[in-house]
């Protein structure tokens, strides 16, 4: 589904230039839920808005559903945004103007005019994420765990090959942060959806398949979740903490050690 | 919903933020379409002489206004491109591209600014006319006083209104072609924070200040001196350090404040770091403020200027009554005039008079040639007023003694009018016979009542006697004084000034500034006399009550109840229309302060509510709420005015190295002023403070 070859990414200040990527390799297997975490600085986001076509990339590879992203002009990354991406934002990013039922239904209405279909879908969406009886509030009217599953809906309007997820629980409360992973979760589940995650909350973290460590700009680890049932969710969440506190506490990565 | 709707349902959200962008272009096209229309309105340009000071110093402060509307409207411009940016990142995250984004904003941002630059064109015009015809409803009304506007200034609006569109497009264009979109969703919550500066910023600005005003004041002076050639334009350059200085006063003002050492240092940190970190915005708003806040206190310092010395002239006359005329016209005796007073019930007394010669007198002269000039002897350069030693002494009490072969020049006893009289000559001419006597200056006789272009010169009696041999009557002239016995009357006045006028022929219908003398030795020269040319003031005996005959007839009398009644009625035109320019500056300033604050507040309430989740009291919040318009409101306006009052005491200091009476009164005058003008700042201030604790929710 997503595959990063050699990914390397630097910003310019004056004459200056600081690599923050320094030659990612990963991959996401389709119906995957993936979270990438690390520490501040460490490249996350910048790795996210890379493959969201926000900025672009110095060198490597980024291939999604099989196509490539380097060297695609403006339109055709536009319409990679719309129509093989969705987006869930830590600071929701709704518009303020629309109600929850419209703000859901905003990249049909870029991709194309809102068929009967689309409506459909978007209320199929409302319940299954539990938010119908808000579809006519504004996103002032409502909460923050409110306005996330919104936008976790936003995200799945054009039924994309991949949700990316930037700090999806950021801004939220435990309670929230829960119901806005198992909302990924149903998403997963009941519409096939691949999820990539970057995210800080190792609870949100445990709920993944497989988490990516970053240090540095590059990845530092890989902990996969074992789902034959011998580890559950608990434990996962106790390796991931002593993977985040063994990270800290040594410079480098494993193999340099 | 298709893309067309959805944008308008988005636009109808930010029905506000467009309103602000919308009334920001509003204002500064109404600003400028009346400040333009009252410029260029033959009602104002016949009282402004062409090339003359007053015209240099209304377009001076016109450009100020209109740098001060440029700045708002990009102001305007960036706050609701700031706003709008966040709707467009999300838009394009979400997979919107650019070219599908353009029609919609180019047609939102082209129907804002064009419609909002035509409304404020539009409503220019009824907005000069309710003002000026306000001016002559409540403050005076005269002929003169009506509006004539001259369509042609719409060309200057036209030109601005281009600009606001074609820059709103600019901008609207720099927005879609950035490629971050993350910053673009970012742009509204970016802050521009002033760099650290050093305490030495202000107290330099203000040094800035001082030396750009002496050095823009001097440098013309300067110059002239070391070239002997008139400066161009260009030389105002040398006013620049003024407004550097300003932006580092208003610089430090924004990051450091101007309270020295406090006992409590973290008592206003709240409030400075919100000041510092919208900093350069807040910097652009105060320079802007503070240079409309001068021009409008520059403006308005005219009236008290010109009111007081006035006031103070007629009062402290020793006659109520002076008037002049040539020997060749039947003017009015003193039996004559002694029956129009009993006719009004009053009777004459102290009645003096005495005769004079008018004679041709030499001196040395800045010839021009373009713009380079030197200096050169003229034996027939101007006419004089050419008093007996014992006839200035019958007539003003003085004892005076003048050598022969000297002249002695009336002025005022500060001599602040001694620039306008000769004292270069070196022989006076008997223009019938063209006989001379030598007359090289002798200094000052001090006599106020009859100081005043262009001036009296008193000789000694022997001398007097040879040089007015064989003059004919239109070379002779008599000069009277007398007083009321008891309560003047102003009907009496004018009785006595109509008749007075209607004695005089066509012959006498000329300013005090037409020099027969210079004529004629201009036509003996085979020149044009510059005076026979259409640049000179034309006055009439048809219209004895305008300004331009009350102020420039060549025999117009002095009469102390008539100059104290018709006082604002002679100045109307001009007092009026500097009133205009403070109220339109003023105007300005007080917006652009108020939108400040607004948008401050819409910047800060994140602020606000976190300084309220940690129990900030309502009176704790009102306080910052107040620091911040504080600044806003009291840094302009305490800079600009101090600024003009010391700019007005060095320019009356500079015309004769002191200040006279007048000068000291109108000056005081102009301090009343300055309260008035804090007072008005204020109360807008405290009506700004209101709305921003009620948008604040305070």
């Amino acid at each position: 589904m997503l595959l990063i070859k050699n990914l390397h990414k630097s910003y310019r200040t004056g004459t200056k230039s600081y690599p923050v990527l320094k030659g990612i390799n990963l991959s996401v297997a389709e119906q995957e839920f993936v979270a990438v975490m690390g520490p501040s600085g460490s490249g996350k986001s910048t790795l996210l808005n890379c493959i969201s076509c926000y900025i672009p990339f110095d060198e490597g590879s980024i291939s999604l559903g099989g196509e490539r992203l380097k060297g695609l002009n403006e339109d055709a990354l536009a319409k990679i945004r719309n129509e093989k991406l969705g987006f869930v934002f830590q600071d929701f990013m709704l518009l303020d103007g629309l109600t929850v039922r419209e703000n859901i239904l905003v990249p049909r209405i870029i991709k194309d005019k809102v068929e009967p279909e689309a409506e459909r879908l978007a209320d199929t969406l409302l319940s299954l994420f539990g938010i119908a009886h808000i579809a006519a509030k504004y996103p002032a009217e409502i909460s923050g765990g409110e306005r996330q599953r919104t936008a976790v809906a936003r995200s799945l309007i054009n039924q994309p090959l991949m949700i990316l997820a930037d700090e999806p629980t950021g801004n939220l409360d435990s309670k929230s942060s829960r119901t806005v992973i198992e909302t990924f979760e149903n998403a997963r589940k009941q519409l096939g959806a691949t999820i990539f995650m970057v995210t800080h909350d190792s609870f949100a973290a445990s709920f993944c398949d497989r988490v990516i460590l970053l240090k540095d700009g590059a990845v530092y680890d890989s902990l996969t979740r074992n789902m034959t049932g011998s580890e559950s969710r608990d434990m996962f969440q106790d390796r991931l903490l002593a993977a985040i506190k063994q990270m800290s506490a040594i410079e480098g990565r494993p193999e340099e050690q | 919903m298709t893309m067309n709707q959805l944008e308008r349902k988005l636009q109808k959200a930010d029905q506000k933020q467009s309103y602000l962008y919308l009334f920001c272009n509003f204002v500064s096209l109404l600003l400028i379409t009346s400040y333009a229309a009252m410029m260029f309105s033959p009602t104002v340009l016949l009282i402004l002489p062409e090339g003359g000071d007053s015209r240099k110093q209304v377009t001076m402060i016109f450009v100020l206004a209109l740098f001060g509307c440029v700045v708002f409207t990009v102001y305007a411009s960036g706050l609701f491109f700031r706003k709008k940016s966040r709707q467009l990142g999300i838009l394009m995250a979400l997979g919107a591209s650019r070219k599908r984004l353009a029609p919609g904003l180019f047609r939102e941002v082209l129907i804002l600014s064009s419609v909002s630059s035509l409304l404020g064109i539009v409503a220019g015009f009824p907005f000069v006319y309710l003002l000026w015809n306000g001016f002559r409803l409540f403050i005076v009304d005269t002929d003169e006083m009506r509006l004539q506007l001259d369509y042609r200034c719409l060309l200057l609006s036209a030109v601005f209104f281009v600009l606001v569109v074609a820059f709103s497009c600019v901008t609207a264009y720099r927005y879609l072609r950035r490629t971050n979109i993350i910053d673009v969703v970012h742009e509204e919550h970016k802050n521009e924070p002033v760099r650290e500066l050093g305490r030495w910023c202000g107290p330099v600005g203000i040094l800035l200040i001082f030396a750009g005003a002496v050095c823009g004041y001097e440098a013309p002076a300067v110059y002239m001196n070391l070239f002997s050639a008139y400066p161009t334009g260009l030389i105002s350059i040398f006013y620049a350090p003024v407004f550097v200085g300003l932006y580092m006063v208003m610089l430090h003002s924004v990051v450091h404040g101007w309270a020295g050492k406090r006992k409590h240092p973290y008592k206003n940190i709240i409030s400075r770091s919100m000041m510092k970190f919208q900093g350069k915005q807040t910097v652009n708003n105060l320079l802007v403020s503070t240079v409309l806040i001068a021009g409008s206190a520059f403006a308005i310092f005219y009236i008290p200027m010109l009111g007081a010395g006035q006031v103070l002239d007629v009062h402290s006359r020793p006659f109520d009554y002076c008037y002049h005329y040539r020997m060749d016209q039947t003017a009015l005796q003193q039996e004559e005039i002694q029956k129009l007073a009993a006719a009004h019930g009053l009777s004459v007394k102290d009645f003096r008079q005495s005769s004079y010669l008018i004679l041709g007198i030499d001196a040395i002269v800045r010839k021009e040639d373009g713009r380079r000039f030197h200096e050169e002897h003229v034996d027939l350069c101007e006419s004089v007023k050419v008093l007996s030693e014992s006839g200035f002494n019958a007539l003003t009490g003085e004892q005076i003694v003048v050598p022969s072969g000297e002249y002695r020049v009336v002025s005022t006893s500060t001599e602040s009018d001694i620039y306008h009289y000769t004292n270069t000559g070196t022989f006076l001419t008997n223009m019938a016979t063209r006989e001379t006597i030598p007359a090289k200056f002798g200094g000052y006789a001090h006599y106020d009542f009859l100081a005043g272009p262009p001036g009296y010169y008193v000789i000694n009696d022997d001398d007097y006697t040879a040089i007015a041999s064989g003059l004919t009557p239109d070379w002779l002239g008599t000069v009277a004084f007398f007083n009321i016995d008891g309560k003047d009357s102003y009907a009496f006045a004018q009785d006595f000034f109509h008749t007075l006028i209607s004695c005089f022929g066509p012959e006498c219908e000329y300013a005090y500034f037409y020099d027969r003398v210079a004529k004629i030795a201009a036509e003996e020269a085979g020149e044009v006399y510059w005076g026979d040319t259409d640049s000179m003031s034309q006055i009439s005996f048809d219209a004895p009550d305008a300004s331009d005959f009350r102020l420039y007839w060549a025999y117009m009398p002095k009469i102390r109840i008539l100059d104290q009644n018709d006082f604002l009625r002679s100045f109307a035109v001009y007092l009026m229309m500097f009133l205009f320019i403070s109220i339109i500056c003023t105007l300005a300033a007080l917006i652009i302060s108020y939108t400040r604050c607004m948008t401050i507040t819409l910047n800060n309430r994140y602020v606000f509510d976190d300084l309220r989740r940690l129990g900030a009291p309502p009176a704790f919040l009102v306080r910052e709420v107040k620091s911040q318009a504080g600044t806003v409101f009291r840094m302009p306006s305490v800079v600009g005015m101090t600024a003009m009052y010391l700019l007005y005491v060095m320019l009356m200091f500079g015309n004769d190295g002191q200040l006279v009476m007048g000068e000291v009164a109108g000056l005081g005058a102009c301090l009343i002023i300055l309260l008035v003008m804090a007072c008005i700042v204020y109360a807008v201030y405290r009506i700004t403070v209101q709305k921003m604790c009620r948008e604040l929710e305070i």
